[in-house]
């Protein structure tokens, strides 16, 4: 069974009520995000970028087993 | 993939004037160095409906931001003619009237130190995965928004 580990950052912790969680078996990161819209309600109203492997993706993106994958809500720092 | 050592730019709570002192000081035997220019952001004690903000909390993805503080780095000095660039963001809780971000940039020339500071302040606040939370003075919080 493969798995990626997400980290979930600034106020989307607020909708996930964690800063990081596992999901198994995703081909790619559309197949991700459709299966953390049912594990967390709300988070389909939100807007975020996503990373793969510190790497900012646009377009629907490939996943491997443990590959770390960030979901980063509009930036506020400075 | 080899994790690259990028310089770190966070620091765990206010940034002090002493601390900033003593990086002015560093520069006094630079003497090619013509003119500094200094960007401090300090924590506004916003009235947010009726509430007054006392502090901000910031968290990064750290590993992701120092990289692309690097990037940015190295975009700016290839951009600007540059001696040196010194940028400084506080991670943690950071007090009303305390300081949050520092950025520092010599030059030869008033000019390119004065426009590469404004760039790397604007591209902070719009690129670097960091986040604000507004704490409140009665322990409620709201997560800030950057313009």
């Amino acid at each position: 069974m493969m798995k990626v580990n997400v980290l979930i950052f600034g106020p989307l912790k607020e909708v996930t009520g964690t800063n990081v969680c596992e999901v198994n078996d995703v081909r790619d990161t559309n197949e991700m995000i459709m299966k953390m819209n049912a594990m967390f309600p709300g988070l389909d109203k939100k807007k975020f970028l996503i990373a793969v492997e510190k790497e900012i993706v646009q377009v629907n993106t490939s996943l491997n087993d443990n590959f770390t994958v960030a979901l980063l809500p509009p930036y506020s720092g400075g | 993939m080899p994790a690259t050592k990028h310089k770190n730019i966070f620091v765990v709570g206010a940034i002090s004037p002493s601390f900033i002192a003593e990086k002015i000081q560093a520069h006094q035997d630079k003497l090619n160095i013509g003119g500094h220019s200094i960007f401090l952001g300090q924590v506004r004690a916003d009235d947010i409906e009726n509430k007054i903000v006392t502090a901000i909390e910031y968290t990064s993805y750290e590993e992701l931001a120092l990289e692309q503080m690097a990037a940015i780095r190295e975009e700016t000095f290839s951009k600007y003619d540059l001696t040196c660039m010194h940028i400084y963001h506080s991670l943690g809780k950071v007090k009303a009237g305390e300081i949050c971000l520092f950025v520092f940039t010599s030059s030869s020339h008033r000019k390119a130190a004065i426009d590469a500071c404004e760039e790397i302040v604007e591209r902070i606040k719009k690129e670097l995965p960091v986040w604000g939370k507004e704490l409140f003075e009665d322990d409620t919080y709201q997560w800030k928004e950057n313009n």
